[in-house]
């Protein structure tokens, strides 16, 4: 019974050329054979290379030589040279635990981009103070002011005076309360707009506030700007934006190489439908807190209308609604909100 | 007519001595889509499941079933690295990675100090990651060897352009801090200075960065040789850059054309991208495969020579095949375009063996057994990506 005469080649770790031998498989020694040599060895001493493909394997010798050959049950009687290499080659060899795997990956990666991350995300952001956050604001609005994109609000100082106050009657009372601090720009380049950046610093257009035909109008604005603070949608959309890069990165990490597209589109579509759901809940939160300041939702929905309508300032427009949920839906639900 | 013959005859024997023409030793990539499919499938399973602690082990599979299935004169190449080492490199760049984040995002204060570290820190990488990947390859029982220190690499990395760029940032904050304010050196002008020096010699700071890595690498006993020159990577990279700025004008030119004539939306302006994207991805195309064929007809490494015959517009055609049919399959066939690139670039690659493997010898510390006795060392990491 002879379980193991194994036919390859032998290198002796000098010379880069090879021998014809056999290495032989015995109890408790192993003997190699070549044309000009015969070596007997101690088979505990042997390490064998993991298993990999179709591939050859090589057999580590004590004397610093090394024998190769085809895979070969054999082998794994051996020694091995890593053993947790050996677990994942015995999975490598099965389609059904390829197909298993593939179903695992689909599922993880769906469930944490759904629930897992969303939810962790909301975790760490809220125990992480919203001061962490201010030198990120700061940062954003020095270098608008210095692109600029912004330059001083051209509104009359009493209306400004007027929204300031109603601004902070609007956010009497939240928990964020204390980090709120409202700034007009003038903004030809970008239109009507607003913007709640890092750390609670909110910005509102002249084009904006020019928009409104009420003062209700520029409140409900501010108030969906608001709920994007309150709910700390900064901090969330970078932990999870991250987090899918860093996903789309490792699960494309051998396509990266090949093609630049693979991984930068999926990426992006996948960070926009985060930044949608955002916008949706700051509407929610807008609507509550604008019920709860004696303001109905509707004027919310007016303003959003007279923004889709454009105005003759088609482009302008669309830079504060492509990146939110459709229109009319949100309309519709400002509308339903108003009447409940 | 006999006198011509009689020249002939002695042409023939005088002028045509007996060339040994180098045998070839044929280079061949035998791995398959299948095969790889399966293991790439249960590594990023394993990889997603433990939270990336197992990608270290996910990347010591790939390179080991790469380095296997590839045979020079039949016989495999080896790759030798063990999981943990790799481990810890990421653990330090993960570590590099999050402060770098963190910096940049929240204490906007520090980013001249990180990037100052970085750069500090970039030769080390280079040298550990070359000499990671040279110790753990073999073949035929023999370990290839990068023999460097730190400040081989921080010259080559950074050369002459380096110090310019140095001197000029220097001046900038010297000035800004004893004027406050930048009078006589604008920012604008330090960047310009900074993107024309490194514009215009990229291409000798390519090949000394390629000579560097190629003439520190070593096999039994023998350096390689890097002979290729600034000039002739010059060639390549205005080449590609011509490629891009003609499918530049041909995409704006019909842009131009087409919005006075028709007044398009912005989802048709859109498809103006095309002949530029298509016009990218053959500059990219054309640029890797002619500095890949450069670098390597350039290289002989004791009696080995190389040729390699990469052609830009195949390389782009299947980059550009390979995108597709990820993107079309949800990723499925993401192992299918990495093994048909491999054995693409493996069927056009020849090596010649002119004199003999003798002239390869061995010694202690390339013997594969010594590779593994390093491995407790702390600094024994895989930093590189």
């Amino acid at each position: 019974m002879n379980d193991g005469a194994l036919q390859g080649q032998y290198f002796d770790g000098v010379h880069p050329i090879g021998a014809q031998a056999t290495l032989l498989l015995g109890g408790s020694e192993a003997v190699l054979i070549g044309a000009q040599f015969t070596q007997r060895y101690v088979r505990a001493r042997l390490r064998v290379s993991p298993a990999i493909g179709s591939a050859d394997r090589f057999v580590a010798l004590p004397d610093g030589g090394q024998f190769q050959c085809l895979d070969n049950p054999a082998l794994d009687t051996l020694p091995q040279e890593a053993r947790s290499e050996g677990m994942v080659a015995w999975l490598e060899q099965r389609t059904a635990v390829a197909v298993l795997a593939i179903v695992l990956v689909a599922g993880a990666a769906l469930g944490g981009y759904f629930y897992g991350l969303p939810a962790a995300a909301q975790r760490v952001a809220e125990a992480m103070p919203i001061e962490t956050e201010q030198a990120l604001g700061e940062k954003a609005l020095s270098w608008l002011d210095q692109a600029e994109w912004f330059g001083p609000s051209q509104i009359m100082p009493e209306s400004l005076d007027h929204i300031r106050r109603g601004f902070e009657q609007l956010h009497e009372g939240l928990p964020m309360a204390a980090h709120y601090r409202l700034e007009f720009r003038a903004a030809p380049k970008i239109g009507p707009n607003a913007f709640a950046l890092p750390g609670g610093t909110i910005v509102i257009t002249d084009q904006m506030i020019q928009l409104a035909a009420t003062a209700d109008e520029v409140l409900a604005v501010l108030a969906h700007e608001l709920g994007h603070v309150e709910r700390r949608h900064a901090m969330r959309l970078i932990l999870q934006d991250s987090a899918v890069a860093v996903a789309a990165g490792a699960i494309t990490a051998d396509a990266a190489s090949l093609s630049v597209a693979v991984a930068g589109l999926p990426t992006l579509l996948a960070q926009a439908k985060y930044s949608r759901t955002f916008e949706s809940e700051a509407d929610e939160f807008a609507f509550g807190l604008l019920r709860r300041k004696g303001i109905s939702p509707d004027a919310f929905a007016d303003i959003m209308e007279r923004l889709a309508a454009g105005q003759g300032n088609r482009e302008a427009a669309l830079s504060f609604v492509s990146s939110h949920p459709v229109t009319q839906e949100r309309v519709q639900r400002a509308r339903a909100a108003s009447r409940e | 007519m006999p006198t011509d013959l009689t020249l002939r005859g002695e042409l023939a024997d005088t002028s045509i001595p007996a060339i040994d023409t180098p045998a070839e030793l044929a280079l061949r990539f035998n791995g398959t889509a299948s095969e790889y499919f399966r293991i790439w499938a249960v590594n990023l399973c394993l990889t997603l499941l433990t939270f990336g602690v197992f990608s270290a082990w996910a990347k010591v599979r790939k390179k080991r079933y790469f380095y296997s299935h590839t045979t020079l004169d039949s016989t495999p190449f080896q790759y030798l690295a063990q999981p943990l080492p790799i481990l810890k490199g990421r653990l330090v760049a993960v570590v590099l990675f999050a402060a770098w984040y963190v910096g940049s995002h929240f204490f906007t204060t520090l980013i001249p100090y990180l990037l100052a570290l970085g750069a500090v820190i970039a030769p080390w990488m280079v040298v550990r990651s070359a000499a990671f990947n040279a110790r753990y390859s073999a073949y035929r029982n023999m370990t290839f060897r990068f023999d460097s220190r730190y400040w081989d690499a921080a010259k080559a990395v950074y050369g002459w352009q380096g110090i310019v760029v140095g001197v000029l940032i220097a001046g900038f904050i010297f000035q800004k801090n004893n004027t406050g304010a930048a009078t006589f050196m604008p920012i604008v002008f330090v960047i310009g200075m900074v993107a024309l020096v490194l514009g215009t010699s990229f291409a000798w700071w390519i090949r000394r960065l390629k000579s560097y890595l190629v003439s520190r690498s070593s096999f039994g006993g023998k350096a390689g040789e890097f002979a290729a020159t600034g000039g002739q990577f010059f060639k390549i990279y205005f080449m590609g850059g011509l490629i891009m700025t003609l499918a530049g004008i041909i995409g704006g030119g019909l842009g131009g054309a087409l919005t006075i004539a028709m007044k398009p939306g912005l989802s048709q302006m859109a498809l103006l991208l095309i002949p530029i994207y298509a016009g990218y991805v053959f500059a990219y195309g054309f640029v890797q495969a002619n500095t890949g064929n450069l670098v390597w007809n350039s290289i002989s490494l004791g009696p080995l020579r190389f040729k390699s015959t990469l052609k830009g517009s195949e390389l782009a055609m299947l980059y550009l095949t390979n995108a597709l049919a990820i993107l079309g399959s949800l990723g499925l066939l993401i192992p299918w375009a990495v093994i048909r690139t491999l054995r693409y670039r493996a069927e056009h690659m020849q090596v010649f063996n002119d004199g003999g493997l003798h002239a390869f010898r061995g010694q202690d510390q390339t013997a594969v057994q010594a590779a593994g006795a390093e491995v407790g060392e702390f600094f024994d990491l895989d930093v590189s990506l």
